[in-house]
């Protein structure tokens, strides 16, 4: 571990001992959220009327009660309050909240350190995965055969609508959460975040809306699906009010992570960083937290607005009380379509940081890579009433919306071409990263030309609201994003716990889940094509055999994710002894041990040039202590690297 | 930083014959990834071509038919697209299969390539107006109605969970399920009583949201006889599964005799009376 610390070598013994600081942690957080959850709900229902669905007021007035009570009980605002008590934190306190020697409970606390908060992010994710997926094998169980009873109408409604929302959740926090927040502050050779107490409040404003989404079962489920249309919305029952505190939350929750992401991207990268020998991935995730941070708080006032429409008596979306529902659509598209950005770019993103890699060869148009990903920041700004070509909502807009959306192509066909033109040539080292690219690759240009059918206004008006599109989105976000984010989850996996991922476990699962998930959506897209509704708890015989061959397709992925957990878990305890550089990479968080120590640089790095340089022996990235000589940088590593932990 | 350095050769002086610059491993490696491209190209049209007809059900209007032929036509400017991805993609390695636990030997470094980046470019925004001229163009094919012909209006009207029909120009009669007459252009005027749901004839390839306390308006022309599915492409709440109705393509003079069982006045046979809606 290092011992050179942050501010100053001696402590001052702290005044107030922080002894109730050190006795918060997520239990004492949960605890507390529930007794202010329940007295909320009873304070609510002794002052609110209950409805013939249930008591919205009280239902909202306790999940805001559990939201807060969980911060309190948690310790997020033990820092402003003793700072406004005069007795600020030491350095001791803000070592103790780094997680300083605290072996595996740190992960249960309000920790700091930007390490910690990746793997809690991580781990979260890996659970609402896990929960979306047993929702999305429920769905599918019960779509196997036409006329199946399995579900009512309301549990499947429900289920479809969590399912979705879940999983919306998931992606966007399964790359920017975890990679974002441990890989990248390494990789521009800083020692953490720019706001480290920010970057904990983030992760633990979102844990709470966990239990918020799945507490939309207790309150009557939702009856919309997760884009929660008004005027649905408003006749639904108090899950939906659930939903709408959840998404408060999450949204909260990402733009606090996004700022915090901006910022140390912008101001902390190393000496010598310039934009040009910045990593593709640190371009990526400052793209998409900067789209989300635009997009999202769009999600948060039309959760607003419903909020106030359900239970303060208010209109934006009652149309024959003056509202609109197209004002609903409007908002919630204005984050819809960005927000698949959000969660494509950073799996984009981390394909591209892989290609180079395993390729053993320079990022093909590196440029033009960073242009292209500002340019799909615009434009998908620009295209979300695509959504709404047949909501009836201003059909003289469907010619331009038609332009902005295929317009959008043009961008997205860049990463082929720097894709292929980094691998054109390439002597390819067959590692398990690599074969999650060409997942990427092979799924993401199914969606991609499945979604220039929709962008076409006729072909649109068969197509929307169909399988069809269902297939297409889950082509590219599961397909894409997901696959190039589970890469990722295999590249940087020996950085975060110092072990290798199980190889030969992890390349049974990367076919399985390929080859359930082309079975399981090219069938999807077949039934889509047919005629088939989306979001249906049953349908017409024609449709059986398609659907039987995605409910089978789905269990195969299933299978394949459970395989590539299992790879996970058992690697993590007891994987192979990673050494700091498993891949041979160039970026900056490969010259620090793996797992990195707290404060991850002894010395912090003085950058020299792009991290792309395989095949060129001038160019090099550090200077850092830990970089290979300038002539190994050309020769392969022949002899075993230091691997110790303590090497630096 | 080099960012266009052609990789094929340094620049010597005499250019050799295109013959001779396909004898190098790089000519080679072109040669091999074009014969993949071109094969992968074919499979590729022959499944687009194919596939589609096998699962698309009938087709039963013109909206439909241009759906249709845009379908067909993306599908096959895709196609050669994507066989270009996958065949340099996968098929573009000097070495594969290289596993151990340290990599092979570094590629070359190339950075980038001024021509083909320029090439990519210019084929993609050609792709993309061409994609966008035939949308437009078939929108606005498919939106308008030809003058000549007086439509008939029929109001839609969805409510959880259920369908109606009515005929104003037929003296208003109404129905739970939609009867048409053939090759005779259809006005629909949708509006929903409740919440948003979406009027859809998956064989007419037509659909439009019906909205509460708005009413909008889509045409069509059906063109085969028969029976054809009507369908909410909108999630309406709890029996959103079992929202759907059909729709029944005849004649013009068993229309009129429909529309007389159900007591209303015939107009289409027998008069070419406007009726505007």
């Amino acid at each position: 571990m290092a011992e050179a610390t942050l501010v100053r070598a001696e402590t001052v013994p702290s005044p107030g001992g922080g002894g109730i600081m050190r006795r918060l942690n997520m239990f004492t957080g949960i605890i507390v959220g529930v007794i202010v959850a329940v007295a909320a709900y009873k304070i609510g229902q002794h002052f609110w009327v209950e409805n013939d669905q249930g008591n919205d007021q009280a239902v909202i007035a306790g999940e805001v009660g559990w939201v807060f009570g969980f911060l309190i009980g948690v310790g997020a605002f033990v820092a402003p309050v003793r700072w406004m008590l005069g007795r600020d934190l030491t350095h001791e306190d803000e070592m103790f909240l780094a997680g300083k020697d605290q072996g595996i409970s740190r992960y249960f606390r309000f920790t700091t350190d930007h390490k910690v908060v990746g793997t809690q992010y991580l781990v979260l994710a890996m659970t609402t995965f896990g929960v979306g997926g047993i929702l999305a094998m429920t769905i599918r169980t019960q779509l196997i055969v036409p006329g199946n009873s399995l579900l009512g109408g309301q549990a499947y409604n429900a289920i479809v609508g969590v399912h979705g929302i879940i999983m919306i959740v998931s992606t966007i926090i399964m790359v920017v959460g975890p990679w974002g927040n441990f890989v990248m502050p390494l990789m521009i050779g800083a020692r953490d975040m720019a706001f480290p107490r920010i970057n904990a409040l983030s992760f633990w404003t979102l844990f709470p809306a966990i239990p918020i989404f799945l507490s939309i079962a207790a309150f009557g489920g939702i009856p919309t699906g997760w884009v929660a249309y008004a005027p649905l919305s408003d006749q639904a029952p108090p899950g939906i009010d659930a939903f709408a505190v959840a998404i408060i939350l999450f949204v909260i929750s990402a733009a606090l992570a996004s700022v915090n992401i901006i910022v140390t991207a912008m101001t902390m990268r190393a000496r010598g960083m310039t934009w040009n020998r910045t990593p593709i991935f640190v371009v990526g995730i400052v793209a998409s937290s900067l789209l989300g941070l635009i997009a999202l708080p769009c999600f948060e006032v039309a959760m607003t607005f419903t909020l106030l429409d359900r239970s303060m008596g208010a209109s934006f979306f009652v149309p024959d009380q003056g509202g609109s529902q197209w004002l609903y659509a409007n908002l919630f598209w204005l984050m819809g379509h960005p927000e698949v950005y959000v969660i494509l770019i950073p799996g984009l993103a981390a394909v591209l940081e892989m290609a180079p890699v395993f390729s053993r060869k320079p990022l093909f148009g590196a440029r033009l890579a960073v242009i292209s990903l500002i340019a799909l920041v615009v434009l998908s700004i620009l295209v979300w009433a695509h959504h709404m070509f047949v909501s009836g909502w201003a059909p003289t807009l469907a010619g331009p919306f038609m332009l902005s959306t295929e317009l959008i192509s043009i961008p997205t066909g860049v990463f082929f071409l720097v894709l292929i033109g980094t691998i054109w040539r390439g002597s390819v080292w067959t590692r398990l990263p690599m074969l999650f690219v060409y997942g990427f690759l092979w799924n993401f240009m199914i969606g991609g030309v499945t979604g220039i059918f929709l962008s076409d206004v006729p072909a649109d008006n068969e197509l929307h609201g169909a399988l069809f599109v269902t297939a297409h989105f889950h082509y590219t976000l599961l397909g894409g994003a997901m696959i190039g984010a589970m890469g990722a989850l295999v590249y940087w996996f020996p950085k975060m716990t110092g072990r290798m991922l199980n190889e030969r476990v992890g390349t049974v699962a990367f076919w399985t889940v390929m080859i359930g998930f082309n079975i399981a959506f090219m069938a999807m897209f077949a039934d889509g094509l047919a005629g088939m509704p989306r979001r249906v708890a049953n349908y017409q015989p024609e449709f059986a055999l398609g659907n039987f061959i995605t409910t089978i397709g789905a269990y195969i992925i299933g299978i394949g994710m459970l395989t590539f957990l299992y790879a996970i878990v058992s690697s993590w305890r007891s994987g192979k002894p990673a050494g700091p550089n498993p891949w041979h990479a160039k970026t900056l968080e490969w010259f620090v041990p793996s797992p990195p120590p707290l404060e991850n640089f002894e010395v912090l790095p003085v950058v020299t040039g792009d991290p792309y340089g395989y095949g060129e022996p001038d160019t090099r990235h550090t200077t850092h202590a830990g970089a290979p000589p300038l002539v190994d940088a050309v020769l392969v590593p022949a002899g075993p690297e230091s691997t110790s932990e303590a090497s630096s | 930083m080099v960012s266009d350095e052609t990789d094929v050769l340094p620049l010597v002086l005499p250019r050799p014959s295109i013959r001779e610059r396909l004898r190098t491993p790089s000519g080679k490696l072109f040669v091999s990834v074009g014969i993949v491209f071109l094969v992968m190209t074919v499979v590729l049209l022959v499944f687009s071509v194919w596939w589609p007809n096998a699962t698309l059900p009938a087709t039963a209007s013109d909206t439909e038919e241009a759906v249709r032929l845009t379908m067909l036509v993306f599908a096959i400017s895709a196609a050669p697209v994507m066989a270009v991805v996958w065949a340099v993609g996968y098929f573009s390695l000097r070495h594969w299969g290289h596993g151990g636990e340290t990599p092979p030997e570094d590629g070359p470094p190339i950075r980038g390539n001024n021509r083909v980046t320029v090439a990519w470019l210019v084929v993609s925004s050609v792709l993309t107006g061409f994609l966008l001229v035939w949308g437009l163009s078939e929108l606005t094919s498919t939106t308008t109605l030809s003058t000549s012909s007086s439509p008939i209006v029929i109001k839609v009207t969805g409510q959880q969970w259920l369908w109606s029909f009515s005929y104003p120009q037929n003296g208003d009669i109404s129905s739970p399920d939609l009867v048409l007459p053939i090759d005779k252009p259809v006005v629909f005027d949708v509006t929903s009583t409740d919440v948003i749901h979406s009027f859809w004839l998956p064989e007419m390839g037509i659909k439009v949201d019906a909205n509460p306390s708005v009413t909008s308006s889509i045409t069509t022309t059906p063109n085969l006889l028969g029976t054809f599915n009507v369908r909410c492409a909108e999630l309406c709440g709890l029996n959103h599964s079992y929202m759907e109705t059909t729709a029944t393509v005849m004649t013009a003079a068993d229309f009129d005799a429909w529309v007389r069982s159900q007591g209303g006045t015939p107009t289409t046979a027998t008069t070419t009376e406007a009726g505007n809606g």
